[in-house]
């Protein structure tokens, strides 16, 4: 089988499967089945494959499992946005509508990944002046600066800038690998290249630290940061400069938990949330409540206890940074364990793309990619589960979130560029 | 470079198994713990879905209520704080406290069978609906009791001693379980403890109302009659502890039921070293002190010292309810109930109906005796001794025009402040219909801040 008609295979039954998911949440809430909520489903359906119709044209040989995964991740987001609020859902469809024409666009535009190894500097100065500007003048939501507001929408930056910038790493260690790899001294006895090729290393290292501190968001660094070591190893397959990377953010996270008392509180929160129920640890303890209600196989799309009687959600930021346990909570460990599963899939594939790249830009860029999107859903699930300190990112392709949709699209689309590649 | 991708892909599935892992501890091996953890809120939501029974007082008041709004039953409480520390609420945030919490069962409709109707409305997709309850307490002098108390840190209790059946119940500082939400914080922190339902919770020394149970004791071992002869100085030493008249007063020349009319000290203090430490115990126990609470919505127990621990000084002391005795007003309450009821202490209750949702009556609170610490004898005679107190004692103030009232005063020291004031009595003392306590925390004088108080609850409850 052709690997486009593959791809039509895997969408499909992952479209219909969350058009049933969705009709399940609409009968529950109109009590009747009506055509809408069947029309819902056609239109998701019919979005994604114009999508696939446009990777038939635009990159035929490219991954074929990579926009099915998506496909489902992303539908299965807006069921769940639409049982917890209608409105919220009507305006992540559009989001979705604005990301696949996104995911379109770079593909049209974007023939070659070339091109923007060229732009290296002009697409990492952008990514950091997006930055400054979230900095600048962005609106502080729940103890992170992340949102700037232009007119009626209000975007992050920062969901834009991670991409950009993961470009800029790919190309500039393209450029700095011959050099990262030659040892002229050693320090300790252990070989270190020259100084002034290190230096712009530290300086994302330092950028990492101004992140969290301006910011103050914890995950967005970690992120960086984390893509930052990955593509560092995969260019030198050096474990040293990993190492050298953990020791400084270690350093830097100890100095910061010291200074910052919201630092102090999230992992408080995280090591002891039960000493404060009612207060700090109030959303962490209802997340575990609600992955506890859900055990093996879930209560059931729309059968969770997500909204409490007085029209909030029982846990603060649901739709956003603890979709999945909604997730936990209607469709289980089953359900849970399964977007795990499509995460890593998505990175086995991610990774795949990038060993069989011909070019070295290419093959770092995919892995950047693939490593930023794998540590986000990493981070923000291992977070909202108790099994690391809460960082409030949102779950890749799943949570509500117009920037962080339309970055995502973009994401994938470079990613099946770099899988099409010609030689 | 294919090496280090594929470490780094190892790193991953490695990072994703610990997801997987994490998950299944929480939703499968912690579950039982997560799901019944007090500060989960999930059952009760699903118990929103059911229509809760209303809880209605003896003469058809509404204390609790349940609203339909959206797919859930918003409870709401018609007297505001009224009836609050024991009527409790039923939050889902906060859970359950007071007769929210103990008849939930009821409430919500899980008792026998109502948990059958329960399966079926299921099955029907029918709302399903809990029984509602109706009490013994009076709203009529529930309000009355309230409205005596005032604003005053305090307790009243008023019971049929026939029958155990409370009428009313007071408690101040109170909260509002219409807007728990809101003000959970300050209550919690509040020093005045208005969560506390003082009657059933609060223990207090007794003072002189504790002079009851030692009369009990002294008329019962044969120490005493109501007309031994006794002589006071103002003072009396026993084991080297000087004991002194309340207000330093000397009375000279008295019998013993002029002692209890008028709440001599010295002559308890003489009496009870004479009862002995061992049947003053006996005596106290008998009356419910260091037993289990009675109260369907559990309390504390009241406490009397183990007789081994009391030596001369601390017997003096316990004869007039001050030293180590601790007391709640509803056990003093049963004390004065105990003499109403020729020597029986019917168990106290609350509830007297629990009714189906179609009006059928499901259960019955039948009237159980709890204890009977003396004989009708002994009860006659301190009937007798607490009548003289109001007619010609320290409790005139509790005097009702027409009705004959029984009662007894205290005034017990506390370490700092103003002294706690208590009456406790029944009406009318030849038919009682009506026992009380009251407790003003450091009121005073009992005579003078608490017989009041006791006074028009009992004009109220007996419709006067």
């Amino acid at each position: 089988m052709s690997t486009r008609n593959r791809e039509v295979v895997f969408l499909i039954p992952a479209l219909v499967l969350t058009t049933l998911g969705f009709a399940l949440v609409y009968t529950q809430k109109a009590s009747t089945l009506t055509w809408t909520s069947l029309t819902y489903g056609g239109l998701f359906l019919a979005l994604f494959l114009i999508a696939h119709v446009g990777c038939r044209f635009l990159a035929p040989k490219s991954d074929p499992y990579l926009l099915p995964i998506t496909a489902l991740l992303s539908t299965l987001g807006i069921v769940l946005i639409y049982r917890i609020n209608e409105d919220l859902a009507l305006k992540q469809a559009m989001w979705l509508v604005v990301g696949l024409a996104a995911f379109l666009v770079a593909l049209a535009l974007l023939r070659n990944l070339s091109v923007l190894y060229r732009l290296r500097y002009v697409l990492g100065g952008l990514g950091i002046l997006l930055l400054l500007v979230t900095v600048a003048v962005g609106r502080e939501i729940n103890g992170a600066k992340l949102w700037v507001d232009l007119g009626p929408i209000s975007f992050q930056p920062g969901e834009l800038a991670k991409v950009l910038l993961v470009v800029f790493f790919a190309a500039y260690l393209v450029d700095m690998r011959e050099v990262l790899t030659v040892s002229t001294h050693r320090v300790v006895g252990v070989p270190l290249p020259p100084f002034r090729y290190l230096a712009p290393l530290l300086g994302i290292w330092a950028f990492s630290m101004a992140l969290m501190i301006f910011m103050k968001d914890l995950g967005t660094s970690l992120l960086f940061f984390g893509a930052l070591l990955a593509l560092l190893y995969v260019a030198t397959g050096r474990f040293f400069y990993v190492l050298v990377g953990l020791v400084l953010f270690a350093a830097g996270a100890v100095l910061l938990y010291f200074v910052f008392p919201h630092v102090q509180v999230r992992v408080n929160v995280w090591l002891d949330p039960w000493r404060d129920v009612s207060g700090r640890g109030y959303q962490i303890v209802q997340s575990l409540f609600a992955l506890a209600a859900g055990g093996l196989f879930g209560r059931g799309l729309g059968q969770g206890y997500l909204i409490m009687p007085s029209g909030n959600t029982i846990i603060p930021n649901l739709p956003t940074d603890f979709i999945f346990s909604a997730v936990g909570e209607e469709l289980g460990l089953a359900g849970a364990v399964g977007i795990v599963l499509l995460y890593l899939i998505f990175t086995y594939r991610g990774l795949r793309v990038a060993v069989q790249t011909r070019s070295d830009f290419s093959r770092l860029l995919s892995t950047g990619l693939t490593t930023i999107l794998a540590l986000q859903a990493f981070l923000i699930m291992g977070g909202v589960i108790k099994l690391i300190p809460l960082t409030g990112i949102t779950l890749p392709f799943v949570s509500y979130g117009g920037s962080s949709i339309v970055a995502n699209f973009i994401l994938l689309a470079l990613l099946l560029r770099a899988s099409g590649e010609e030689a | 470079m294919d090496k280090p991708i594929r470490r780094l892909f190892l790193l991953f599935a490695l990072l994703f198994v610990a997801l997987v892992v994490q998950l299944t501890y929480v939703q499968v091996w912690a579950a039982a713990d997560l799901n019944t953890h007090p500060a989960n809120t999930r059952a009760i939501e699903a118990e929103m879905r059911v229509e809760r029974g209303a809880i209605l007082s003896a003469d058809g008041g509404k204390l609790a209520v349940s609203k339909k709004e959206g797919e859930y039953y918003l409870r709401e409480y018609p007297q505001g704080d009224l009836v609050s520390p024991w009527l409790g609420y039923n939050s889902l945030r906060y859970g359950r406290a007071g007769v929210e919490r103990v008849y939930n069962p009821e409430l919500s409709g899980q008792t026998g069978l109502l948990s059958l109707t329960s399966y079926w409305d299921k099955i029907l997709g029918r709302t399903h609906q809990g029984a509602d309850l109706v009490l013994t307490v009076n709203l009529r002098v529930q309000r009355a009791a309230a409205e005596a108390l005032g604003e005053r840190k305090g307790a009243v209790v008023a019971l049929d001693p026939r029958t155990g059946a409370v009428l009313a119940m007071v408690s101040y500082p109170r909260y509002d379980p219409n807007r728990l939400e809101k003000t959970w914080a300050d209550l919690n922190s509040d020093e005045n403890r208005p969560l506390l339902n003082r009657p059933s919770q609060g223990l207090y020394p007794p003072g002189s109302v504790f002079k009851i149970v030692v009369a009990a004791a002294a008329l019962e071992t044969g120490v005493v009659t109501p007309d031994t002869e006794f002589e006071d100085t103002g003072s009396v030493t026993a084991g080297g502890f000087v004991v002194n008249n309340y207000g330093g007063r000397v009375y000279g020349k008295h019998d013993f039921s002029d002692a209890f009319a008028s709440s001599i000290n010295t002559t308890f203090a003489k009496v009870g070293v004479k009862v002995g430490a061992e049947s003053l115990a006996a005596y106290a126990s008998a009356f419910g002190f260091g037993r289990e609470c009675p109260w369907p919505l559990g309390g504390a127990a009241s406490l009397f010292p183990a007789p081994g621990d009391l030596d001369k000084a601390h017997v003096a002391q316990v004869s007039y309810g001050q030293g180590e005795v601790l007391a709640t007003p509803l056990e003093m309450a049963l004390v004065a109930a105990a003499v109403a009821n020729g020597g029986t202490i019917m168990k106290p209750y609350l509830v007297s109906k629990v009714l189906s949702p179609s009006g059928g009556v499901l259960e019955e609170t039948s009237p159980a005796v709890w204890a009977r610490p003396i004989s009708p004898d002994t009860a006659n005679t301190l009937r007798e001794l607490m009548v003289a107190v109001v007619n010609r004692g320290t409790g005139t103030r509790a005097a009702l025009a027409g009705v004959q009232v029984a009662g007894k005063t205290g005034t017990a020291e506390v370490a700092s402040g103003e002294p706690h004031a208590w009456f406790v009595g029944f009406a009318p003392a030849e038919a009682p219909q009506v026992a009380v306590a009251v407790l003003v925390e450091n009121g005073g004088a009992g005579g003078t801040t608490a017989a009041p108080i006791a006074r028009q609850v009992l004009a109220a409850a007996l419709g006067l």
